[in-house]
């Protein structure tokens, strides 16, 4: 700043020498304005391009940021100078030629020559000659690595891999995974459906010494039984008609990384004995085949039933169970780490905004508030989808009521409701009401006593809010007097 | 024979393959061109992309721009990677062919010199994929 000011004080007219002009082989001083003095002392990188999309200006910045030297900047396609992953169908500076309108902090990453990501932002604008033609346009980008590692270094704190959470029963589990990965045990992995197993397979797997070798998912519960053991084992030629060549089995194909297993407690009870041979003795055979073959393949599995009742019931075998038990990773379903929920939609909004090109900034408060309040049956995966088909009805701004799923609004209440927050709150009482009265059999004052409120403001409520009632109540099991 | 995979926008070649969802296939034996195809990479995963080339059976891959992890990926299933090229496909193409392609014109700005250490990855063994 100081040597802006300097130049300016001694060359009042505006003109003033150029500190670097035409690259470094031919830097002769040249006669600049201050304009471009300023350009030149900014650490925003900031380039112009003519209607070919030739790069026509490229500052001291934009040379750093990019290690893209000026002379061989100038005049060259500006999609192979910024290598940004904007460059192509996605191109900032395009829609504003196209749009006349400028797309301030949109962010993104380039490549630089040595391979590097350099996450960045950039904002663009329409650059007119004195007569007010379109001669080309300027895009500007900032640097967000310092941004970036210091993001993540907050974030470190709330992830592991891609598993992202602020729970405390999450974080226990956090704790130990760097143990669990590097050590070679089983590991069997519990949780209801959607709450992330194979997720955390894959981080056990990318965290453990073997995170460079292939991982193998097989979902035991979707193939019949034939199948699914060709499928873990292979077979050999003509072991059956069709078997026209051999072919390796997941268990060979994960050689040198990790198997996961889901739904193990779906498997039948003649593959699990094939299965304990395998954890066992770490052979098996193809089908077809005479020879046993080795693997050292690590195995993950995971199931969502109560394999402990099962091997009760004498549906799973015991020594399957202790096999497969020696080490336990529980993950809680996400009513019972409702915490997440604002974490794990910044996380599915800042995905999706990447996959689907979009720039959907978060969700609105009242919108988070029913998040908040769902049960979330099919949990993070439910949750996932819900943002998802958000972001179908939502094109820009925040996510907001009328973006989320019927369902979500509760009995087409939200249809009647302005998307505000006096609606969240009527969708949010009417949830609580309907949940209460539900436990507490339709029993009205039992339910007003657990909401902690007089059964006269709870019939008033429910009048209000349009709650329809089942024809017996819960006090008489009679029919409801209207 | 061989098989090529130039990474493809707006008949060029395009300038970053981490975002880049299109591929220019070319077979060639004997140095005839066998089979010329277009070809749609998925554009969620890094891995994704790379296994598509190996399904795909591509022995080469010429691109634009490059991040090391990707590069590493793609490498790691025995392909070889020409990376940060640019220039008009059929250009690009016809230099592949008479190993042309480390010349100056067909070099990224800013990539004469630098570039080489990503420029020196070699077919190593194919990981099988099936």
């Amino acid at each position: 700043m100081r040597e802006i000011r300097f130049l300016l004080t001694f060359l009042p007219s505006g003109r003033i020498k150029q500190i670097m002009s035409g690259g470094k082989k031919n830097r002769k001083p040249a006669v600049v304005t201050p304009t471009e003095a300023i350009l030149e002392s900014i650490s925003d990188g900031v380039f112009t391009v003519d209607m070919d999309w030739r790069i026509t200006s490229f500052n001291r910045a934009a040379e750093e940021i990019t290690g893209v030297p000026r002379e061989e900047a100038i005049g060259r396609r500006c999609s192979e100078v910024f290598r940004s992953s904007m460059c192509g169908a996605d191109c900032a500076l395009q829609q504003t030629l196209q749009t006349g309108k400028p797309i301030i902090g949109k962010s993104g990453y380039i490549i630089k020559a040595d391979g590097d990501r350099i996450p960045i932002s950039v904002s663009t604008a329409v650059l007119k000659n004195g007569d007010g033609q379109v001669v080309g346009g300027a895009e500007t980008f900032r640097d967000l690595s310092d941004v970036e590692a210091l993001r993540r270094e907050l974030d470190s704190r709330f992830r592991v891999g891609d598993l992202v959470s602020r729970s405390p029963l999450m974080q226990r589990v956090f704790e130990v995974l760097p143990a669990i990965a590097t050590s070679p045990s089983t590991v069997l992995i519990l949780g209801e459906t959607g709450t992330g197993k194979e997720l955390m397979a894959r981080t056990i797997h990318c965290l453990s010494p073997r995170g460079k070798g292939p991982f193998i998912a097989v979902n035991c519960g979707a193939l019949p039984d034939t199948l699914l053991e060709s499928e873990l084992f292979g077979y050999k030629a003509g072991a059956f008609t069709g078997a026209v060549k051999d072919k390796p089995g997941r268990f060979a194909l994960a050689s040198g990384g990790t198997i996961f297993l889901d739904e193990i407690g779906d498997v039948s009870p003649a593959l699990q004995v094939r299965l304990l041979r395998v954890l066992q003795e770490r052979t098996f055979e193809p089908l077809g085949s005479t020879r046993s073959e080795t693997t050292n393949a690590r195995v993950l599995v995971a199931t969502n039933r109560d394999l402990a009742e099962l091997t009760r019931s004498g549906a799973f075998r015991e020594d399957l169970y202790y096999r497969v038990n020696v080490v336990r990773v529980q993950l809680p379903p996400l009513r019972r780490r409702k915490e997440d929920i604002p974490l794990l939609v910044e996380h599915f909004v800042n995905r999706f905004n990447r996959l689907q090109r979009k720039s959907i900034q978060g969700i609105a408060a009242e919108a988070l508030s029913l998040l908040m309040a769902h049960h979330w049956p099919g949990n993070v995966r439910e949750l996932a989808n819900v943002i998802e088909r958000s972001f179908i009805m939502c094109s820009e701004g925040l996510i907001g009521i009328g973006h989320l799923p019927e369902e979500l609004t509760a009995h087409g209440l939200s249809a009647a409701m302005g998307a505000d927050v006096s609606s969240a709150h009527d969708l949010l009482d009417a949830q609580s009401i309907r949940t209460a009265l539900e436990r507490n059999g339709y029993n009205r004052l039992a339910a007003a006593r657990e909401l902690g409120i007089h059964k006269t403001t709870l019939f008033r409520r429910i009048k209000k809010l349009g709650i329809s009632l089942p024809e017996k109540d819960g006090r008489s099991g009679k029919a409801r007097i209207q | 024979m061989r098989k090529a995979a130039f990474a493809y926008w707006d008949n060029r070649i395009a300038p970053v393959f981490d975002s880049a969802n299109q591929i220019y296939l070319v077979a060639i034996d004997s140095n005839r061109i066998t089979a010329e195809t277009l070809e749609v990479l998925p554009d969620d995963q890094l891995v994704q992309k790379a296994l598509r080339l190996a399904e795909l059976a591509v022995d080469t891959l010429v691109c634009g721009a490059i991040s090391r992890s990707l590069h590493e990926i793609v490498c790691s299933y025995g392909i070889q990677v020409v990376p940060f090229v640019a220039g008009e496909l059929h250009k690009v193409i016809q230099a592949w062919r008479s190993n042309n392609l480390s010349a100056d014109v067909f070099a990224m700005p800013g990539c004469r010199r630098q570039c080489l250490s990503l420029r020196k990855c070699t077919a190593g063994r194919r990981r099988n994929i099936a």
